[in-house]
């Protein structure tokens, strides 16, 4: 009867003093919102650019108004889960990522509103930088879609380990879903994004609240990878062939990070190679949060300037 | 328990050591900025510090 009243109870001194906790404690006192935001000079800006820097600049961040809806989206899989492992201190932050991802979301339908003047689908929709499937030259690499793809089939993978699945099986399949969402996308391939974005309105001396608000939302994501790559690493930790999970995400999209990002391409003046640069310290650093061995041939894969196709990224 | 932090920007192993978390977050995200002309997240710099004996 004790044991029974007590599984009501979640909190402990070690879930207090975890690492998990600490982030769920961070993202309360790091709370901002969107309403406190003047558009105003970014509004006055769009109207001081050329034609040529609008097609430029909306084509990312129509790219982020997507990709944030996207992972908003998603992320109910890993909520699941970790009710299904009962594990309340991830439950509880992951309560903050979501509302997070929400927010940002939010931050740039009104940044698209009050600054462009469009929000309806049919309105941005003519924007969103189409690109045809991406062929590698070489025909070395095959460029998948990640954001509408992977999220989705790991997810569902989770989500139905998390309804009837063993507790293996569910935490194998959080170390996949949350090697592609927070390793992968936010933790790799979104990184040059957003410093694209802030070199750009630091090159341009323009969009003040656009850079505010991409430096909010960074805060934000710092947090959100970390609790991804520190939950992979306790799981790993836990039974090391969970590492195998990792690999299996990143060698499946390989194509995808070792492309160029689009927009290294579509803002005239900006150091391409710095990004590629940027991508193998943030492979390394996820790796690192994970505990697990970088792959050597990606990061040479990565860096070799041979390796140039474009790809379309989706960030969030 | 001091604590240290290693750079892995390709063809960059700076290793930075200060007496507590905060410093070391500084001293990281000063590295990245002015060596690498980057950014680091102080999560991501907090993710990976080591203690080690000052």
């Amino acid at each position: 009867m004790t044991s029974d009243v007590e599984s009501k109870f979640h909190f402990s001194r070690a879930l207090v003093e975890g690492e998990i906790y600490r982030k769920y404690e961070k993202a309360m006192r790091k709370h901002w919102t969107v309403e406190d935001l003047d558009f105003a000079q970014d509004a006055l800006d769009w109207h001081r650019i050329s034609p040529e820097q609008q097609k430029g600049l909306l084509g990312i961040t129509i790219r982020f108004l997507a990709g944030e809806q996207a992972v908003t989206d998603e992320l109910v899989p890993m909520l699941a889960a970790a009710h299904a492992l009962r594990r309340f201190d991830w439950t509880m932050f992951l309560a903050t990522f979501l509302v997070e991802e929400a927010k940002h979301a939010e931050f740039f339908m009104r940044w698209h509103e009050a600054v462009v003047g469009i929000v309806d689908p049919a309105e941005v929709a003519p924007h969103f930088l189409t690109r045809g499937k991406t062929i590698d030259p070489t025909g070395r690499f095959e460029v998948r879609d990640v954001m509408h793809e992977a999220l989705p089939s790991y997810g569902r993978i989770l989500h139905e380990a998390a309804l009837g699945g063993t507790e293996r099986e569910i935490e194998r399949a959080f170390v996949q879903f949350s090697a592609a969402y927070n390793g992968f996308v936010e933790g790799v391939l979104t990184m040059p994004s957003y410093e694209i974005v802030i070199d750009t309105t630091t090159q341009w001396d323009a969009f003040p609240t656009l850079k505010q608000g991409f430096k909010l939302i960074l805060a934000d994501e710092g947090r959100h990878i970390t609790f991804g790559t520190s939950a992979c690493r306790l799981l790993i930790e836990k039974d090391p062939s969970y590492e195998e999970a990792v690999h299996e995400v990143f060698d499946a999209y390989r194509g995808n990070i070792v492309g160029l990002v689009e927009y290294q391409k579509a803002v005239p003046g900006l150091d391409v190679g710095k990004y590629q640069t940027m991508k193998v310290r943030h492979y390394r650093n996820r790796c690192r949060e994970m505990g697990v061995k970088p792959d050597d041939t990606l990061i040479e894969q990565i860096l070799d300037p041979s390796i140039d196709f474009v790809v379309g990224v989706e960030a969030g | 328990m001091a604590k240290q932090w290693t750079c892995v920007e390709a063809g960059c192993d700076a290793t930075i050591t200060a007496p507590d978390a905060d410093a070391a977050i500084e001293l990281a995200q000063a590295h990245i900025a002015e060596v690498h002309d980057s950014f680091e997240l102080e999560d991501m710099i907090e993710a990976v510090l080591v203690d080690v004996t000052a």
